[in-house]
């Protein structure tokens, strides 16, 4: 067997941190969710019910999903990195296994968040016109939905990994000049757009490109976090503490 | 006899802190190394550059004849056991000994099931909530089921007690007597493991200062005790590792006795005494043995 196959088997060797645990806050979530849609419905006067279904429509339940892919990510290579190394697993072999892993994650969440959202269009919004994973940011149709999931999960995922691998490599003081860099990137960025005058058409691509095209233009961010993420792992050393 | 490890002239430096110095050496197939010093004397830095896990600042190190850095051919047949080993957050034993053999070609479950047997492992348990020697028990379990052709050791025994010890010396000794391979053994526990190693490496502040055969090293020095009178007139010029003197006797280590000196040390009504590994390395790293002690 592969040694790349090897490490993406080690990452889900106790499958419940990374497969089980997201799924089932997920689920209480949604749960929570539709009780809480089902208390405002019922109280509610029936002739505000419309107005509520549209505010019902801008949840945010779903971002705690990204989130916490991001710290899935950080926390497996700060403490797989060493631990594989010990196995006798290059760098080379430890990155592409760690990256399929977390491809193959996000495929594995994308796919069934759409089914839950496909779901959620067939029931009505779970009977109550709530919607958690159709809103509108996700795009209309499903195979939207699906690219944007995977899109989203897969940048979450790689810039968790490049902040890890600059952890691994550097600790505290690399993590601090890697966000104190992208602090002066941004403000510079920002101040750039100002000064040149050009914030409009800074917002106008983003109009253009829409929630789908801004989220293939994420792909870009994507893989220079996981090419930066490489180099910065070729030379990071297994540090005792 | 062929070389399994052959470095030469390697150096790492981390800033101004020379942890290796100029090393050369070479570590011969089949055979069980020690390799001895103190504290911060560069044994786990001396590891991590033979296993790939860190890089050297000069020098050269070929494992199985090739550099050891990102080369999986190499690496695949080695195993690294350190005392300071972590563990993924939300593992339990059982998934350690789950996910190693997919990296152990000659990972032996029989073995490893005998082992945990022996050393009262909770399979389990998560490993944050395991006692300091029970997480090393499972280092040591790995280390001896995987049968890497090279198998490092460094303290691989930490909070393990006497009798987890001796455990590990009697599985490691047995099981290299049936699959021989090359180990290397880190330790501080000097006289505890004598008897397994066949070969000494002594590093102290970075610098190779000992490599020698066990045998070899054990009787390279011999304690004379006697009347301090008798005792000087024997040893004359004689190289001298270390002098007692307690009132009117003397207790002298010397270097390299022939035969003929041997009798004639026991004519002059000298007694001849061993000295033990322990003893030897002490006294020829210049260093008391107290200190020794308090590191181990």
């Amino acid at each position: 067997m592969s040694r790349i196959t090897s490490v993406v088997r080690l990452h889900l060797t106790n499958p419940w941190t990374a497969i089980i645990l997201p799924w089932m806050i997920m689920g209480f979530i949604l749960l929570a969710n539709i009780a809480i849609w089902a208390i405002i419905l019922g109280a509610a006067a029936p002739e505000d019910r419309a107005d509520i279904r549209e505010g019902l429509g801008y949840s945010g339940s779903t971002t705690y999903f990204f989130v916490y892919i991001m710290v899935l990510a950080v926390q497996a290579i700060s403490v797989t990195f060493p631990f594989a190394l010990g196995y006798g697993v290059t760098r080379r072999d430890y990155y592409l296994g760690t990256a399929l892993t977390f491809v193959g994650l996000s495929a594995m969440f994308s796919v069934g968040l759409t089914i839950l959202s496909v779901i959620e269009e067939a029931t009505g919004g779970w009977g109550l016109g709530g919607r958690m994973f159709t809103t509108f940011y996700y795009g209309d149709t499903w195979p939207q939905r699906l690219f944007i999931y995977f899109a989203a999960f897969l940048i979450f995922f790689f810039v968790g990994m490049s902040a890890a691998s600059i952890w691994v490599r550097w600790r505290a003081n690399g993590l601090i000049a890697y966000f104190v860099g992208l602090a002066v990137v941004l403000v510079g960025g920002a101040a750039l757009l100002t000064v040149t005058n050009t914030w409009p058409a800074f917002g106008s691509f983003f109009a253009t490109a829409g929630f789908l095209g801004s989220w293939a233009w994420s792909l870009v961010i994507t893989a220079i976090a996981a090419v930066g993420g490489y180099l910065v792992l070729r030379r990071a050393t297994p540090k005792t503490s | 006899m062929t070389a399994v490890i052959e470095v030469r002239g390697l150096t790492k430096r981390f800033g101004s802190v020379t942890a290796v110095d100029d090393a050369t050496f070479s570590v011969a197939e089949n055979k069980i190394y020690g390799l001895l010093g103190r504290n911060g004397a560069g044994k786990t830095t001396l590891m991590q550059l033979l296993t790939g896990q860190d890089f050297a600042t000069s020098g050269e190190i070929k494992v199985f004849g090739q550099s050891p850095v990102e080369n999986a051919g190499v690496l695949q047949r080695v195993s690294f056991i350190k005392e300071s080993q972590r563990y993924p957050e939300d593992f339990r034993a059982k998934h350690v000994f789950k996910s190693a053999p997919w990296f152990f070609s000659n990972w032996d479950q029989e073995f490893a099931e005998q082992l945990i047997a022996d050393f009262r492992l909770p399979l389990d348990r998560r490993i944050k909530k395991m006692s300091r020697g029970q997480v090393s028990a499972i280092g040591v379990i790995v280390g001896l089921a995987s049968r890497a052709p090279l198998t490092f050791f460094d303290e691989p025994y930490l909070g393990l007690d006497a009798v987890a010890r001796q455990t590990f010396y009697d599985r490691l000794l047995a099981d290299y007597a049936e699959h021989p391979r090359t180990v290397v053994l880190s330790t501080h526990l000097i006289d505890e493991v004598s008897n397994l190693l066949e070969h000494v490496l002594v590093i102290d502040e970075g610098r190779i200062i000992i490599d020698e055969d066990a045998e070899t090293l054990r009787g390279s020095a011999t304690t004379l005790v006697g009347t301090k009178t008798a005792v000087d007139g024997f040893v004359g010029s004689r190289e001298v590792l270390h002098r007692d003197a307690i009132g009117g006797l003397a207790s002298v280590t010397v270097t390299g006795l022939t035969a003929q000196e041997r009798t004639d040390a026991t004519a002059a009504g000298l007694e001849l005494a061993p000295v033990s590994l322990q003893q030897l390395i002490i006294r020829r790293t210049n260093t008391s043995e107290k200190e020794f002690e308090v590191s181990a």
